[in-house]
């Protein structure tokens, strides 16, 4: 019994700094049903409450009162009828909030299937397809396009920065040249060099890294091909 | 009243015995992710497998069929695209002693650089992220993120037996994952015949791995004396071969930082003089070319990886001949 009443001055204490949870104050206001006692009864939860008050109004050094307005508040208030809630209004209240709850829930399940989502073994198909890796990365420096030299590449530069290719199945290198050049070398040349380029660099990624076969799928001899036509 | 001190000791030493499980749990959960990467490291040299794998990049499936075996402590590979144009690679590797500057980094061996170590822990983040099943088998997810803006971030998964890697995810810097390689289908077995080995094309490509830039001990390879070099990389990258300048004038260098990889090639023959600087990309490789001039005569300078591209153009912009960046020291000591 001793053990309750401590906890309930503790929650009160708490009360009068703000500091409750919502589960003490739900407590102390049963106590408060329940004992109906007066102020004068010193073991009143309301005695309690007031002589807490008096402590602490005494401390701060502002004026001491010993009157009990509570009584006549609670009777001004109940004769108040404007505050009366309508049968219809508790009614709405009461849906609203249980829309705001039911949204809360909402939010909670998305929440939980975002947070979840990023689980790399459900990496979908969809998301490569439609992810734009020029929009991840920016290229930096104003890239100037293929000059009018460079026509049969322009196909392939679709090809690979399209994404929805129709014509070709893989992927070709997509070059951008950053200075309009004055044409001194042959198209193929690049391109062939941009393979061979390539192509080392792949062999020796899979042999200088532990990307194991990894390399070799990502350099097809697509280039060495198109030359050849 | 005895009883009730009794019960809260027991309490107590119960709620401590749980904090320090849950400490030395996590603890283990953070050594193992890094364990893992490095038994990767390990299984990928020395296990023999043969299986299907396929890579996926932009919406679009490539598959490849791969054979790998170890005999005699020499490894083989053979590696067939299954679809598009004909390509097929017979390799023969390095010995299982050859222990290459990124399997040092991978295996959590320290490398010696410019008199400071490099970890691989020291650049990126190691996360287990659960379980998941690849290619009918069990595997541990691995999220490896990278702590600067200069590589990309990974997801691996690595089999719980074998330890050999079944899924690789390449994150771009915002977590978009930019490629998937991923078996579907592998098994272990201890012999593989050699006629899965032997080609079946006429013109496959034959490989036949240079031993020489094995590492004999904790140290970096260094390159002969070469006339350029790059004035910046990006920390924690190790040179881990150089190819002098040959008959057709193109010297190499390829850089790792145990995951990530990229090449220096310098040109200076004819052909490759005429090319305009420019930027090139073929799927996650980007390639950034860029020109110099040094002793009256042109020079093409090309860095390809899989690195962002403006780490790539950082790269390039910082290779210089070295007699241009002596001069001034020399003058210096000259007046």
């Amino acid at each position: 019994m001793s053990d309750s009443k401590e906890r309930l001055a503790e929650s009160l204490s708490a009360l009068m700094d703000g500091e409750t949870t919502e589960i003490e104050l739900h407590r102390i206001l049963k106590e408060v049903g329940i004992d109906q006692g007066q102020i004068t009864d010193s073991k009143s939860v309301r005695h309690t409450w007031h002589r807490y008050h008096m402590v602490s109004a005494s401390m701060a050094g502002e004026p001491v009162s010993r009157l009990d307005m509570s009584a006549s508040i609670s009777a001004a208030v109940d004769a108040e009828g404007a505050h009366r809630i309508h049968p219809l209004q508790k009614f709405m209240n009461s849906t609203g909030r249980f829309a705001i709850a039911a949204s809360v829930a909402m939010v909670a399940v998305l929440g939980v299937q975002q947070l979840n989502s990023p689980d790399p073994s459900s990496v979908d198909a969809i998301q490569f397809a439609e992810m734009d890796i020029n929009g991840a990365e920016q290229n930096s420096g104003p890239a100037i396009q293929f000059p009018s030299g460079f026509q049969p590449s322009i196909q392939a530069r679709t090809v690979s920065a399209g994404g929805n290719n129709k014509t070709s199945q893989h992927l070709v290198p997509v070059v951008q040249v950053r200075k309009a050049a004055n044409q001194q070398f042959s198209e193929n040349e690049l391109r062939a060099y941009m393979d061979d380029i390539m192509l080392k660099h792949s062999n020796n990624a899979a042999l200088n890294s532990n990307q194991g076969m990894l390399p070799f799928a990502r350099v097809t001899k697509s280039g060495a091909n198109s030359n050849k036509e | 009243m005895l009883l009730n001190k009794r019960f809260i000791n027991l309490k107590l030493a119960a709620l401590l015995a749980a904090v320090f499980m849950h400490g030395s749990l996590s603890a283990q959960q953070m050594e193992s992710a890094y364990d893992l990467i490095a038994r990767m490291a390990k299984a990928s040299k020395e296990l023999s497998y043969k299986g299907l794998f396929t890579y996926e990049y932009r919406g679009q499936l490539r598959s490849v069929k791969v054979v790998h075996l170890v005999r005699e402590g020499q490894t083989y590979e053979r590696i067939v695209h299954m679809d598009g144009p004909e390509r097929e690679i017979v390799r023969r590797g390095d010995h299982l002693s050859c222990m290459r500057p990124a399997d040092m980094l991978l295996r959590g061996s320290p490398l010696r650089i410019n008199d400071s170590y490099a970890h691989l822990e020291d650049y990126y983040d190691f996360y287990i992220r659960g379980n998941a099943r690849i290619a009918g088998r069990k595997v541990a997810l691995v999220e490896v993120l990278p702590k600067d803006k200069l590589r990309y971030g990974y997801i691996v998964a690595i089999d719980k037996e074998t330890g050999l890697m079944l899924q690789s995810i390449l994150l771009s810097q915002s977590g978009k994952p930019l490629e998937r390689f991923q078996y579907v289908d592998i098994s272990f077995v201890a012999d593989i015949d050699s006629f899965e080995l032997s080609s079946g094309m006429a013109d496959s490509e034959d490989i036949d791995v240079n031993q020489s830039a094995c590492l004999e001990n904790n140290q970096t390879t260094q390159p002969e004396r070469s006339e350029w070099e790059p004035q910046w990389l990006p920390p924690g990258f190790v040179l881990s071969s150089y190819q002098p300048a040959g008959a057709d004038g193109q010297e190499s260098w390829m850089y790792t930082d145990g995951l990530a990889v990229f090449s220096i090639f310098i040109d200076s023959n004819e052909q490759s003089r005429q090319f305009p600087p420019l930027d090139a990309k073929l799927g996650t490789t980007v390639a950034v070319l860029t020109k110099a001039n040094y002793n009256d005569q042109h020079y093409a300078i090309c860095v390809v990886g899989e690195i962002p591209r403006s780490t790539a153009n950082q790269i390039a912009s910082a290779i210089r001949p070295l007699a241009t960046l002596n001069k001034p020291s020399e003058e210096a000591q000259g007046s």
